[in-house]
């Protein structure tokens, strides 16, 4: 008889029922425990309370104190701007034009209007626009708002209304602006745009190419960009955010030896939004101006 | 050739090891998301908070005030519209600003009176966190801190939301 070939064995299957079982009781019990968007605080300085009574003469002004201010302002003439001061003298303003980046849920993508335009289309009963032409609530659009963006802007005058600066960004994707580069000269790879208000960006500035040197305003960022870094680099408007944030950072390094370094008041009037308020504080705080109080302008 | 025919009354094991990936995808997913240490505040509804580079966390269960569209919250209590607020100058003394401030010092009254009976200190500024949705006017913001300086809670936090969901 001839002999039958035995078949080789297949191999068994784990029993993987009861790992099925302990992960069915692990996800629900880490889901109950998982942040998808977590909370932080900002903390605030209120003004302590003096042990001077009123009997006692004012104490005179501190000459080498630096009391440094950071004001969000807007005037009929000049437009919106952002402005340093310190030792009674402030910085050039710092001029910029508001824009509100929507994330549609109809679409899920993100696009940004001129708030003006929002609002007056809104009066008409037409909420902002999707990118896929469908129109968003006229009545809950600020429920929409992913970012209120200030970008910068290059006036030469008073009186020219001024282009928008663009400038070299990082991203993570969706053409969102992460971190905005500086060069070896800690200056900002930056242009006026073209067209009305400068609103397209230039053509003479190009994406660095792989291997250029360059920084952002974080400490020790200085790197060569690599390929996949450079592809991912975007052209973007200037953040005005980012302007002021350079600005802080060379103050607080200049006077890093005065007594009230880590001290700065913000100053808003009536109608600022908080949005900016804590994006200011942010800006202060990364710059080590920890010590935030805030105050009201002409107020 | 004769085609052979499926076997439909033959019993196929199940195999499990495709649900295993999913849920080890899932689980590791998890894992990374998790909080372990908990949240001490919690987001409030009908308002955005802004986003902010902050990673600073509550250390403590603190009173919280919120303050969106439509009220000026306390512990979940209505206590004012919040155009009232915006409509009305800035008088301590004066409605709305005096609705809110009796109400915060109700509030650290009894804070006070808890931290002596657990032999704390007393006299010690009282912590608040303020949730405002980030449209609000920095009028409102102004006047809702304000009156909480009045009322003796010093150490005011604005609850905000971390940049990239707090990853780096």
């Amino acid at each position: 008889m001839a002999k039958e070939i035995k078949k080789p064995a297949r191999p068994e299957e784990p029993d993987l029922l009861p790992a099925m079982g302990l992960f069915t009781i692990l996800i629900p019990m880490l889901l109950s425990m998982t942040a998808f968007q977590k909370l932080a605080i900002v903390e605030i300085n209120m003004p302590e309370r003096s042990m001077i009574t009123m009997d006692n003469e004012t104490p005179p002004p501190d000459e080498q104190a630096l009391n440094l201010s950071l004001a969000i302002a807007k005037s009929e003439t000049l437009g919106d701007y952002l402005v340093i001061g310190a030792r009674g003298g402030f910085q050039p303003n710092v001029y910029f034009k508001e824009m509100w980046t929507f994330r549609c849920k109809k679409d899920a993508q993100l696009i940004t209007h001129d708030p003006e335009k929002v609002i007056a289309d809104a009066a008409a009963g037409h909420g902002p626009k999707c990118k896929d032409g469908s129109e968003m609530d006229a009545e809950k659009y600020l429920y929409e708002i992913e970012t209120i963006e200030l970008w910068a802007i290059d006036k030469q005058s008073e009186e020219d209304p001024g282009r928008v600066m663009w400038a070299i960004y990082t991203s993570q994707g969706e053409n969102v602006p992460d971190s905005v580069y500086v060069d070896g000269n800690n200056s900002f790879i930056a242009m006026p745009g073209e067209g009305p208000m400068g609103l397209t960006p230039p053509p003479a500035l190009k994406k660095p190419s792989p291997g250029v040197a360059l920084a952002t305003l974080s400490p020790n960022s200085a790197r060569t960009l690599k390929p996949d870094v450079a592809n991912s680099n975007i052209i973007y408007p200037l953040s005005a955010y980012d302007v002021i944030a350079k600005d802080l950072i060379a103050i607080h390094t200049q006077f890093i030896d005065l007594e009230d370094v880590d001290n700065i008041i913000i100053v808003a009037d009536d109608n600022t939004q908080f949005d900016k308020i804590i994006s200011l504080m942010d800006r202060s705080k990364d710059a080590g101006f920890v010590k935030v109080n805030l105050a009201k302008l002409g107020g | 050739m004769a085609r052979k025919s499926r076997k439909y009354g033959e019993d196929v094991p199940f195999s499990l090891t495709s649900m295993m990936d999913m849920m080890t995808i899932i689980l590791v997913f998890m894992i990374k998301n998790i909080d372990a240490e908990g949240q001490l505040v919690t987001q409030a509804e009908n308002l955005i908070l802004p986003v902010s580079t902050s990673k600073v966390q509550a250390k403590e269960v603190s009173l919280t005030v919120i303050v969106d569209k439509g009220f000026v919250v306390i512990d979940n209590a209505k206590i004012v519209p919040t155009e009232d607020v915006l409509n009305n100058e800035m008088e301590v003394d004066k409605y709305p600003l005096a609705k809110i401030d009796s109400v915060l010092k109700e509030r650290r009254t009894a804070e006070q009176e808890h931290a002596l009976k657990m032999g704390l200190p007393a006299d010690e500024a009282g912590n608040i966190i303020v949730q405002i949705d980030k449209n609000i006017p920095y009028d409102a913001m102004y006047k809702v801190m304000a009156v909480c300086g009045y009322s003796g809670y010093t150490n005011i936090a604005f609850a905000v939301l971390m940049k990239n969901g707090g990853e780096e």
